[in-house]
């Protein structure tokens, strides 16, 4: 029996009161990713039979699109903190802008939603695409695995897909929720560390300036602490 | 080099069309960016000076430096070198820079820098994708505006871009990026002194008319896209100090916080959204995002809702401010994109077609006056008029073939010049670009631009942290605890307090004399061979940190040695600043200065300064002053300059470097071609 219109148009209220965040946080993330892929103009949004028996990722990068300023400074921290060098082709975030465009149109902003029913996951001929179950359920790559048969380039079902082709080697590359940094000190606590979100990591990228969950509060703007000049560096003569 | 350089810088000769490269390890001495600028300047047409701006011989540089490409903050501008024909009375070896993303662009595609040497016999642009570089025609480009052209440039570099799609590139690479396209509109086509050259809707290289040079070039933009890497010698140590920046950072949280400030150094240090962009700042008027150059973390632009005056700027929003339209911010909007479009330099639009209007008012311009002109300057406040007056100045048409020759030599062509300086009516205060902030009180703003070739164009030397922070009526430091921690920042000339002392005595003594080497140096290094944005860095006083330091002098060399693996100290790097200024100077004796030149328009020195708030040393006090009613003294400024000289190295006799100072440096080559010349200090 049909859905009557009445009750379609309360299912799609429902659904429209959530925003992206507000998923997280109620922990939905599920219903999150489902809603995004039904929402988004998808190339492929294979529904396979496996489907119930990936686990969801335990949280994806979240952004306010608002916010940013386009500076891509997440996007170079991104391939540096993966690759050591700095390279925006090679980035798991992708930020498209238009100068000339009309705010808020100007910039999209492109980072993997962790798919519940992962295209990536499960169109890998080989296996290389995974479910990190040891790491929050986040979706990764195996670049020792990976063929380099784009099949998950082709299967991402976001625009533009999330998937990224590191070009230098021929192999896939994806959000990892930041588990492999091998150029970066900050890494490596989340298979010890029993209920850690995994999105909390990642607020380093959203606090490099482009959007949220800052927790620089300049001291001026709150009480003007009282002010006593530090003492003097020794002092340098020219010669 | 382990990280910062791609290795080789792009070398195009436009006569020959002949394509080829640099070593940019041959040039590793002078940093990058500006300083590897001037010394391929000097040694491609060093011994061949004098000669025009616009002949043939000229390069035209865009230098990128180990920064760009790099998530470093407040770094990536674009140093555009060359004779510059807008400055006066000579074209001096002149500088500007741009923000954006194009040395971002440039990097990814391999290239530390660009080398334009000729003129080609037709209209052409240059594009650069990754290794490959061709010269193509600008049939159906030239003549347009400078957005059309970056539009259309894009579609032909990438034909299959689309927004929010990746696109490939070359081979297998992708990208989801927009070529970036730095051009010249209408007005450098047609040579004029004010032709700028434009990347984005407004980022400008406002000064010296380089835009101009590629007009006389026939060149008409260069694009660069690039699917490759900038290295950073230690990956773990740059994030690490990119991670440590962000307590300089504005509070992404409460944004709008900044704003309740209603001057600029609270806003600007703390590098509010919207601190620049005066054309949305008074009144909400549409929603807009703050817009950042490449990895800059500030965001002083503005990209708006209803899409008008994208990305401009300050003197690029002010520039038609209460003019065309009596002050509504949406004609001002809409006249300063058109000022962008037809690819005029702000900077200098401002004084030219404040003189017009000078001359109007004074009875000496107009129908049947002195100064014929076909332009109905008595429309001087119709929304229209600043059209009309553009298109005469890019199209060279009646009155305008002279106004695009810049307020300098249209009042020496009318026989005004002499007087119109001396009196102030022409308020040219540096080599032909427009008075800023007063010499007689900002001394390091206006000595450091005598001391040029243009205006110096820093703000966030002493000009934004000292004057702004003063001018608020609400400074967080008192005038002492601004000038100790100030200079406490000024390494290797730390620990002097009275280098920012502002008052009668202070802006004649020897601390004064260090206070502007220092700019001089950190502008060659940091700014420019670093390419650091004259209106982020140097930070040595902020209003983001508990105990009010910035991240000057630690924050530069951190980052640079993240990024290049060399070890260099910010003293290091300021005695590499020196040599680069020795350089530029010793180019500029080539072209003929002297001393004796290097002296302020009669007004300086004759009329009453209007004051403006600095740190002050009066009776044994720290104080903030405005030093109104203040002259400069001429004796005391040439005793001031003799000091400077002898302090720099050079011969107080006639300012030039001395053969020692340049051998010190390391640059014999160039005392040897003074010394042929007979310009040897």
């Amino acid at each position: 029996m049909s859905k009557s219109k009445k009750t379609e148009k309360k299912e799609i209220t429902e659904k429209k009161k959530y925003s992206r965040r507000d998923f997280l946080t109620i922990g939905g993330a599920v219903v999150a990713a489902d809603v995004l892929i039904a929402t988004t103009p998808a190339r492929v949004a294979t529904a396979a039979p496996e489907v119930a028996s990936y686990p969801a990722s335990k949280g994806y990068l979240v952004y306010d699109s608002k916010k940013c300023i386009g500076c891509t400074t997440c996007m170079l921290s991104c391939s540096l903190v993966h690759y050591g060098e700095q390279n925006l082709s090679l980035s798991r975030i992708q930020i498209i802008q238009d100068s000339f465009g009309k705010f808020p149109d100007d910039i999209k902003i492109a980072v993997c939603r962790q798919c519940v029913t992962p295209p990536c996951v499960i169109n890998c001929p080989v296996g290389a695409a995974f479910v990190d179950t040891e790491n929050g359920n986040v979706r990764r790559i195996d670049q020792e695995k990976c063929i380099g048969c784009q099949k998950c380039l082709e299967m991402c079902p976001q625009q533009p897909h999330r998937v990224v082709w590191n070009h230098y080697i021929g192999k896939s590359s994806k959000c990892d929720l930041c588990i492999d940094t091998p150029y970066w000190n900050e890494k490596g606590d989340q298979k010890e560390t029993e209920g850690y979100d995994v999105n909390l990591r990642n607020e380093h990228w959203l606090n490099l300036g482009l959007v949220e969950n800052s927790t620089i509060v300049p001291p001026m703007y709150k009480n003007k602490p009282s002010f006593k000049v530090p003492p003097k560096p020794k002092a340098k003569a020219k010669s | 080099m382990k990280g910062g350089y791609t290795g080789k810088i792009l070398r195009v000769n436009l006569t020959d069309k002949s394509i080829g490269t640099i070593p940019t390890e041959k040039y590793l001495e002078f940093g990058g960016g500006h300083g590897m600028g001037s010394a391929i300047f000097f040694d491609l047409v060093g011994d061949q000076l004098p000669f025009e701006a616009f002949d043939p011989r000229n390069l035209i540089i865009l230098m990128a430096s180990p920064f760009s490409g790099t998530s470093t903050p407040g770094s990536g501008r674009c140093d555009v070198q060359g004779l510059g024909p807008m400055l006066y009375p000579i074209e001096w070896f002149g500088h500007s820079n741009f923000g954006g993303r194009f040395t971002a662009q440039l990097k990814f595609a391999g290239w530390d820098g660009i080398v334009v040497e000729g003129a080609s016999d037709k209209p052409c642009w240059i594009n650069i994708v990754n290794d490959k570089v061709t010269i193509e025609s600008a049939d159906g480009i030239w003549g347009m505006d400078t957005w059309d052209t970056q539009e259309e440039i894009a579609r032909r570099v990438i034909p299959s871009l689309k927004h929010g799609e990746w696109a490939e590139v070359d081979d297998d690479n992708y990208t989801t990026q927009v070529p970036a396209v730095v051009c010249c509109g209408p007005a450098g086509e047609t040579k004029s002194r004010l032709g700028a050259l434009l990347q984005g809707p407004g980022s400008q290289a406002a000064l010296c008319g380089f835009g101009g040079v590629f007009g006389s070039k026939n060149l008409k933009a260069i694009s660069a896209i690039g699917t490759g890497s900038v290295p950073i010698a230690d990956p773990k140590a740059f994030m690490e100090t990119r991670l440590w920046y962000r307590q300089f950072q504005w509070d992404v949280d409460n944004p709008r916080e900044g704003d309740r400030f209603i001057s600029g150094m609270y806003r600007v240090s703390a590098g509010a959204p919207s601190g620049g962009n005066v054309t949305n700042g008074q009144i909400p008027l549409v929603p807009a995002r703050a817009s950042a150059c490449a990895s800059c973390p500030r965001g002083c632009r503005m990209r708006l809702a209803s899409g008008d005056s994208n990305e401009s700027v300050c003197a690029g929003t002010m520039a038609f401010g209460g003019f065309g339209g009596g002050g509504n911010l949406k004609t001002t909007r809409k006249n300063n994109d058109l000022m962008q479009k037809y690819g005029f330099g702000h900077w200098q639009l401002i004084p030219t077609k404040n003189y017009l209007k000078s001359l109007y008012d004074r009875g000496l311009a107009g129908k049947g006056k002195k100064i014929e002109c076909d332009l109905p300057l008595d429309q001087w406040d119709s929304p229209a008029f600043p059209d009309m007056l553009m298109e005469a100045m890019a199209t060279r048409r009646g009155i305008g073939n002279d106004l695009t020759e810049g307020a300098a030599r249209f009042a020496k062509k009318y026989g005004l010049y002499e007087d119109d300086l001396k009196n102030g009516r022409l308020r040219l205060t540096y080599w032909g670009t427009s008075d800023h902030y007063d010499a007689r009180i900002e001394v390091e703003w206006g000595y450091g631009s005598l001391l040029g070739e243009r205006d110096l164009m820093l703000h966030m030397m002493a000009n934004y942290p000292l004057h702004w922070m003063a001018w608020s009526g609400d400074p967080f430091l008192t005038a002492e605890q601004a000038a100790k921690l100030y200079t406490d920042a000024m390494v290797p000339y730390n620990g002097d307090e009275f280098m920012a002392d502002y008052s009668e005595k202070g802006i004649y003594t020897d601390s004064k004399v260090k206070a502007v080497a220092w700019v001089k140096h950190y502008e060659k290094f940091w700014i420019g061979a670093g390419g650091f944005c004259g209106w982020r860095w140097p930070i040595c006083i902020t209003c983001t940190t508990e105990d009010r330091r910035g991240p000057t002098p630690e924050g530069e060399p951190r980052f640079w040695n993240a990024v290049t693996g060399q070890n260099l100290s910010f003293a290091d790097a300021m005695e590499i600043g020196h040599k680069i200024y020795t350089l530029d100077r010793s180019i500029w004796v080539l072209q003929g200065r002297h001393r004796n030149m290097e002296v302020f328009p009669d007004y300086i020195y004759d009329q009453p300064a209007m004051g403006s708030e600095m740190p002050m040393y009066i009776d044994g006090k720290w104080k903030y002053d405005a030093g109104r009613g203040r002259k400069l003294d001429r004796d005391k400024f040439e005793d001031w300059k003799t000091r400077f000289y002898k302090f720099e190295g050079y011969n107080p006799e006639n300012g030039w470097p001395t053969r020692n100072t340049l051998e010190g440096m390391g640059l014999k080559r160039v005392a040897d071609t003074m010394e042929s010349k007979g310009r040897l200090g």
